[in-house]
């Protein structure tokens, strides 16, 4: 039976072979599309430091833009980190307060919406921007939603989840930081409590109420090693957790598949017709 | 005495679902492995169309005896050997993974893939037929056997080719990989104990040419190898990157093999029970 401490173990990767398979996928996405380059959100955070620093490595600093996206109740931490990440990447950032966009919409419309609804805005504008800048400069957008995440939902849908293409969406949070300390990106971002700053104070362990290692390793054993919610507790984790882990991974499957559409032709797009897109 | 073989593996990248590309990419790298004055190269598994074709399978299938999309390659197997992959098509609506070796201006064999993986990201029952028969080639005075990657895992086929008298196992592959603890890619470690050991009970030599480059976020490994009679590994090209690899095959180092370990002659057929 596969034991907790094994679990450690098999979520650690090569740090060396895993930094030049995600190169090679940025510069084989850039060469293939005929994109000049990655835009990119630096939110301060450690997954868009490690999304930039690989892009950086895959294509030189040219050929990556870095945008922080600030709404008014930012920490000024992040910006602080954001700028320390761009700094040792040697990548210069463009700032473009996101404020008055996100409250014309509800000062106007919507003043009653709960902070929830206006993060998740501040999330689609950000992904607005970063996709119109794209198109401007003809690049791609970069994704930063590791697997961890991803599958437990925590993002919001076409916001910070929508990218063209993603390096780290295979990656658990605990491998993110493996790589990212690798890489020797700045300790004060690879350190920090992750947090998606959509409201003062907000992190996201206390959001979802366990600790990202404790996710990662519920996550490995149910969604790679096919284990059963009671299966997996069995392995010493908190049954409250495991459960709580597999309804969210559960009833967030809706944001992983995108476009559901009704089928009536036999040959839908993606259910009869499954086309590549390489 | 013997003039060694001289093999040429091409661990390319491949354009998926496009011939144009990938005929001129072709014909580029028999460029090079000529100049280089190979004899036989193999290109990986799939190679004019790409992998992961799903629905696209049929749109790039090809009847090889009729098909002028080969011509360009079968006038290049004037002056070099080839193993090439693609999507066949029967005439009788059956599209099969296939193997070609084009040897002095025609087609001389054609292996059609008998294992089709379908299970975790592979679906190729869906779209290919399972090819039914298994012979060597018969260029090469009959000492060469073609097998398609998924093949490899099932140890009789190759036991087959090599009781029949292969002394040279071509193995063409677009295996893809994934990433552990270990230094090479985990899905490369299994498939090298693999081509060592077929290597060792065969007595043979195992050429094992695997694709690079990505596909729908799925990147192939690389990792070419060409394995002596017994196990040892001659060449190995790196993971990840384009690259050719070269290597001399003397054909006579099987049958030196051979002699002292005559396991591939000690067939029995008269075993009861689980066999």
């Amino acid at each position: 039976m596969i034991r907790r401490q094994q679990v450690r173990e098999r979520l650690l990767l090569n740090a060396d072979l895993a930094t030049s398979v995600l190169c090679s996928f940025i510069a084989d996405a850039i060469a293939t599309s005929g994109c000049g380059g990655v835009v990119l959100g630096l939110s301060g955070g450690v997954d868009s430091a490690l999304s930039a620093a690989l892009a950086v490595r895959a294509l030189g600093q040219e050929q990556v833009l870095a945008f922080n996206l600030p709404y008014k109740s930012s920490s000024p931490d992040s910006a602080a980190d954001a700028e320390a990440v761009a700094s040792h990447l040697s990548l210069t950032t463009r700032t473009i307060d996101i404020s008055a966009m996100v409250d014309t919409y509800f000062d106007s419309n919507e003043e009653e919406a709960d902070e929830v609804r206006r993060g998740n805005k501040m999330a689609r504008e950000r992904m607005s921007i970063l996709f119109d800048q794209a198109k401007k400069h003809g690049f791609l957008v970069l994704g930063t939603s590791n697997k961890t995440e991803i599958l437990l939902g925590y993002s919001t849908i076409f916001g910070d989840n929508a990218s063209s293409i993603n390096p780290l969406g295979d990656l658990y949070k605990q491998q993110v930081w493996q790589l990212a300390e690798h890489l020797g990106l700045p300790p004060r971002v690879v350190s920090k409590k992750p947090s998606a700053d959509l409201w003062p104070g907000q992190t996201d362990e206390q959001e979802l109420g366990f600790e990202y290692e404790v996710a990662d390793e519920v996550l490995y054993l149910m969604f790679d090693r096919g284990l059963a919610p009671d299966e997996v507790a069995e392995r010493g984790y908190p049954l409250e957790v495991v459960k709580k882990i597999s309804s969210l991974e559960e009833h967030n499957r809706f944001k992983r598949r995108l476009m559901l559409i009704a089928r009536l032709s036999g040959s839908a797009i993606n259910l009869d017709r499954e086309i590549p897109r390489d | 005495m013997h003039r060694p073989l001289i093999v040429g593996l091409a661990q390319t990248d491949v354009r998926l679902g496009s011939f144009e590309a990938n005929i001129q990419l072709h014909l580029e790298w028999i460029e090079r492995a000529h100049q280089q004055g190979v004899d036989l190269l193999i290109f990986p598994e799939l190679s004019l169309t790409g992998y992961r074709l799903l629905h696209l399978t049929g749109r790039m299938a090809l009847q090889p005896e009729s098909s002028p999309i080969l011509e360009p390659l079968l006038e290049a197997s004037r002056k070099i050997s080839l193993v090439i992959g693609l999507v066949e098509e029967d005439g009788r609506g059956v599209l099969y993974n296939s193997s070609l070796m084009l040897s002095e201006g025609r087609i001389a064999h054609t292996h059609r893939k008998l294992y089709l993986p379908t299970y975790g990201i592979f679906q190729e029952g869906r779209f290919f037929g399972s090819g039914r028969r298994l012979a060597l080639s018969p260029t090469h005075d009959g000492n060469l056997g073609i097998l398609i990657c998924e093949d490899l895992w099932h140890p009789h086929l190759a036991r087959s080719l090599a009781v029949a008298g292969a002394k040279v196992l071509i193995v063409s592959s677009a295996s893809p990989g994934t990433v552990g603890s270990g230094p090479v890619p985990a899905s490369q470690e299994a498939w090298e104990s693999l081509i060592r050991a077929t290597a060792l009970v065969n007595t043979c030599w195992v050429i094992y040419c695997n694709r690079v480059g990505w596909e729908e976020g799925s990147f192939y490994t690389g990792g070419s190898l060409v394995v002596r009679p017994g196990g040892e590994v001659l060449e190995r090209a790196p993971f990840l990157d384009q690259h050719l690899l070269t290597a001399e095959i003397d054909l006579r180092e099987v049958d030196r093999l051979r002699w002292r370990l005559p396991l591939v002659q000690a067939r029995r057929s008269d075993i009861e029970g689980a066999s």
